[in-house]
């Protein structure tokens, strides 16, 4: 075994790399939140030339302390790549449990608190953003970036919230979620949200194979392609990957979906 | 990711060139007994995120006491224990896998252990189906093949003809081989088998 476990050591030592996407000037603040009654810990990435009193997109992003770093450095790629305007990336972090924050009903897997925590963002984070740092005020200026549990509370938004974000992305969205709400959410929101112009772009693992993500995952997706006539939607199966495994090249697509749209 | 091949190449080949020992099809006396072939099937599971059931086989040439050509085979039965889930049936989910490599092994009075470094290919195909009364019904499937790399732990006990076989896979794909992104260790993970079978000296 003594042979062996140096062997083992430098398997892992050499096969360790970090990927680096460049770098991005950051600001941080917190917030004792009214509507949850918990602290969010909010990081921002500022676009290249920043100025505080100029207008720019901002992309919400929840589970923000796993992405932010990921989300910030390829936007800051990706909207060089494209000749675009770069964004406010805008970390959510931690202030409730994940599966309390981010589900929309009180189930086996979650404790149902995604409406207090929108409320949160939409009363308390928008306004900071738009007042501080020069967040653009219209709908179509704001982005909601979700994953896993992320990704349902981001479907939820869309379902309920629909006013607050133009733009949609949802990875890997837990929508097994309670016998399938969010789907009867859809349909239960669908009039009033089918009207308005929007972007939506969902990604899947290929390998997310444990029997509840792909058919809830298409039959939302059918849906938006079926009833949404004024919305541009993308789904996007990463090969080879698993649930998380398949975050950052979601994140990636989802990042060129919404700066070619622009 | 070539660091990784190019390591495990340099161990297995290192450990079998090293051994020193001459080429026999049987050692006799106290110590354990080499066999030019084996034959090894078994039964197994995935562990991670849910269990799925495998049958596999292990096929190993013996080339020199420490230095063999692997085979290995297996049928997994995927997700066996939640194919119903919130109104979600998994119509089918399976994966087939045929991987081709090599082993340097080591010898104790009762036992060997070999280690192998694999590769070949998985195909992996599944079918879920929607079906809640108040929701349209709809089935989606996918199928892909995909490279599989990884390394195999071998523990064979038993002297006569007949051997127990304990048999560890750790995948090295897709982290590091597909993506440095360490997040991709979930798709490792789930391909992670431990196998239990009953081995038979060939020759």
């Amino acid at each position: 075994m003594k042979k062996i476990l140096p062997f083992l050591i430098l398997l892992v030592v050499a096969s360790c790399k970090k990927e680096e996407l460049g770098d991005y000037l950051t600001k941080d603040f917190s917030i004792q939140s009214a509507s949850t009654g918990a602290t969010y810990h909010i990081n921002v990435a500022l676009p290249d030339h920043y100025h505080a009193s100029g207008k720019y997109a901002a992309i919400y992003v929840l589970d923000g302390e796993d992405n932010f770093d990921f989300v910030a450095g390829s936007c800051k790629k990706y909207s060089r790549d494209y000749s675009k305007s770069d964004v406010l990336v805008v970390s959510i972090g931690y202030g409730r449990n994940r599966a309390l924050d981010y589900t929309p009903t009180d189930a086996a897997e979650g404790d149902g608190g995604a409406e207090q925590f929108l409320q949160f963002i939409n009363n308390e984070l928008i306004p900071e953003m738009e007042s501080a740092f020069g967040a653009d005020t219209s709908r179509d200026s704001r982005i909601l970036l979700g994953h896993s549990f992320g990704g349902l509370c981001a479907a939820y938004a869309f379902t309920h919230h629909n006013e607050m974000f133009g733009h949609y992305m949802l990875l890997s969205p837990s929508l097994w979620y309670d016998n399938l709400v969010m789907l009867r959410y859809e349909q239960d929101k669908r009039a009033a949200n089918q009207a308005r112009p929007q972007h939506v772009f969902m990604g899947l693992g290929e390998m997310e194979n444990s029997g509840r993500m792909l058919a809830p995952y298409m039959a939302f997706y059918q849906r938006l392609q079926s009833h949404y006539p004024d919305m541009q939607a993308m789904s996007h199966l990463v090969p080879h990957l698993d649930h998380m495994g398949s975050k950052n090249p979601n994140i990636t697509e989802a990042l060129k979906f919404y700066f070619q749209q622009q | 990711m070539k660091k990784i091949i190019n390591l495990s190449f340099m161990f297995l080949l290192f450990h079998a060139a090293a051994s020193g020992q001459p080429d026999s099809t049987r050692i006799s006396g106290k110590t354990y007994p080499l066999s030019r072939w084996t034959l090894e099937p078994g039964i197994g599971l995935k562990p991670y995120p849910v269990s799925d059931f495998l049958v596999s086989n292990v096929l190993q040439w013996n080339i020199r006491k420490k230095f063999s050509l692997v085979s290995y085979t297996s049928y997994a039965y995927n997700n066996a224990f939640l194919r119903r889930f919130n109104y979600i049936k998994t119509d089918y989910n399976f994966s087939l896998t045929q991987k081709l490599g090599i082993g340097t092994s080591f010898y104790s009075k009762a036992a060997s252990h070999t280690f192998s470094l694999l590769g070949g290919i998985q195909y992996d195909s599944y079918k879920e189906t929607l079906e809640h009364p108040d929701f349209e019904k709809v089935s989606f499937g996918l199928s892909s093949v995909r490279p599989d790399i990884g390394l195999m732990y071998n523990l064979k006990v038993g002297k006569k003809k007949y051997f127990f076989s304990y048999r560890m896979y750790l995948p090295l794909y897709p982290y590091p081989f597909l993506t440095s992104d360490i997040n991709a260790v979930d798709g490792n993970m789930a391909n992670i088998s431990l196998e239990l079978g009953l081995g038979i000296r060939l020759k």
